[in-house]
């Protein structure tokens, strides 16, 4: 455990130094300028303009880890940025999925829909080859009355059958009977001439 | 089984196991080979997922149809019926659970299941040529069938008597005198029927008795499948036929085989949902997507 931290230890450090080779480096000089200047045993424009330089390399410091902890800032809304990003595509994903799904059953449907009218197109394709039923009602309707009137005549026309049959039965039965009476008539008039003639006879 | 043997092979049945996970095929010299589909499908599949799992000899003639139960696959071939078990299939047994001999000649094609179990004894008599293709309409509790003498004759199953007789070579829509009025496939759903071969591949409503919609396919049709709103069906081009039910052609899919004999959905399974094709060549196209051939599984 010790060991894999020195080691993180001595990468971290070797990526600083390497990194801001500028920075740890004028840390160092700067340190040892001061310490030089403290002891300083020349002029005091000498030590004034090594004042000015030290304040000059301090501010140089001051203002490169402000720019570090800037980016460091930058680096942070930036994740930020980027997981809310994440997370919006994600939503988009299983959104888009649950619409696929949706559509995969619309199709479902619509296939379904689409074979029930294909069936009834065809159902009514053979139907139409038929003809109309209030037409073919009207027909037979048509048809009947004609039956039926053809019938009233037929009957009509039997009764006055029936009718001339049962009178020329009268006229014929009439004939006969006056030729009976005819008859027997002249039989009862030969008779009677027959019985006075006998009579006168004997 | 050399070369010149798989260029005369023709598959002439197909049947998915109950999973859905296999797929059983017949061809003419009487064998039948086992195909497993979730490794042909897998996204790391070989060449060698594209061959049989087991090949094993199952008649003497060719089989001509295959049918699964729930636990048993169906072969039929010159004259005789087996049973395999898929359980034992899978597991690379071939031995067969039962074998019958019907006491006709030679048998063509298998009765659905529920046929066979209800009525073992009883014979359907009225055919007067062979019989080509059957199905099954459980709601209704009838069966037809189609055969040589042009005749789609439906049976009530439970007093064995003819209910209709339709004779399609005499309507002069569908007749094709050129081919001949055999009917060689047969399929229904719910009121409507599907039956083709010599006269055209007609769409029939069975309630009134009447021919529908004629499809204009050349060649005759030998397999034909309802699915979703399309029909399917496979015959003497080479080609699978996409119709819809109006009487139009939607499409012609190329396959490999010259003619195609057969044509089978995996309705059972989920993930392998497939319709694979088979004819006269030793290749079996599999499409995933009914638009294009996917792959071929070869015997």
């Amino acid at each position: 455990m010790g060991a894999v931290t020195d080691d993180e230890v001595i990468r971290k450090r070797l990526l600083i130094d390497g990194d801001g080779a500028g920075d740890d480096r004028r840390i160092n000089v700067l340190l040892k300028s001061f310490t030089k200047w403290c002891n300083a045993t020349g002029s005091p424009e000498e030590g004034f303009t090594q004042y000015q330089r030290m304040l000059g390399t301090l501010a140089q410091c001051e203002f490169s880890m402000g720019k570090t902890l800037l980016v460091y800032d930058m680096n942070l809304r930036e994740m930020e940025n980027y997981e809310k990003i994440y997370t919006d595509i994600e939503q988009n994903i299983t959104s888009a999925h649950d619409k696929i799904s949706e559509c995969k059953k619309e199709i479902q449907r619509a296939k379904r829909i689409r074979k029930n009218r294909q069936e009834y197109d065809a159902l009514a394709k053979v139907i139409q080859q038929h003809p109309d039923r209030h037409e073919t009602l009207k027909q037979l309707e048509a048809l009947d009355k004609e039956l039926q009137q053809l019938s009233h005549i037929k009957e009509n026309v039997e009764d006055k059958l029936e009718l001339r049959k049962k009178q020329f039965h009268v006229l014929l039965s009439t004939i006969q009977e006056l030729q009976q009476t005819l008859e027997n008539d002249e039989k009862s008039e030969n008779d009677d001439t027959q019985e006075s003639s006998m009579e006168n006879g004997e | 089984m050399g070369p010149v043997e798989h260029l005369h092979m023709s598959v002439f049945s197909q049947s998915f196991s109950p999973c859905g996970r296999f797929l059983a095929a017949g061809n003419n010299y009487g064998e039948i080979a086992v195909f497993s589909l979730s490794s042909a499908l897998s996204p790391d599949a070989t060449e060698l997922s594209q061959t049989p799992i087991l090949t094993f000899t199952a008649h003497e003639g060719p089989v001509f149809s295959l049918f699964s139960t729930d636990t048993h696959l169906l072969s039929a071939g010159n004259g005789e019926i087996s049973a395999w078990s898929w359980a034992e299939l899978i597991k690379r047994n071939t031995k067969a659970a039962w074998t019958r001999r019907p006491n006709y000649k030679s048998s063509l094609e298998i009765p659905e299941i529920n046929a066979m179990t209800v009525n073992p004894t009883s014979v359907l008599q009225g055919h007067t040529d062979y019989i080509h293709c059957l199905s099954v309409r459980e709601r209704e509790g009838e069966i037809l069938s189609g055969g040589e003498d042009g005749a789609v004759r439906i049976w009530d199953y439970r007093t064995g008597q003819s209910v209709h007789c339709i004779e399609v070579y005499k309507y002069e829509e569908c007749a094709r005198p050129q081919y001949g009025k055999w009917i060689s496939c047969l399929t229904t759903e719910s009121d409507w029927m599907l039956c083709g071969g010599g006269p055209s591949l007609s769409l029939w409503h069975l309630r009134s008795m009447s021919p529908t919609s004629i499809f204009p396919l050349s060649g005759c049709q030998r397999q034909a499948n309802f699915y979703q709103d399309m029909i399917l069906s496979v015959g003497e081009g080479q080609c699978v036929s996409h119709c819809l039910l109006g009487g139009e052609v939607k499409a012609q899919i190329p396959c490999t085989p010259h003619s195609l004999n057969t044509l089978a959905l995996n309705l059972n399974s989920t993930d392998n949902r497939v319709l694979t094709v088979g004819g006269s060549s030793h290749q079996i196209d599999v499409f995933t997507n009914l638009s294009y051939r996917t792959f071929s599984l070869s015997f």
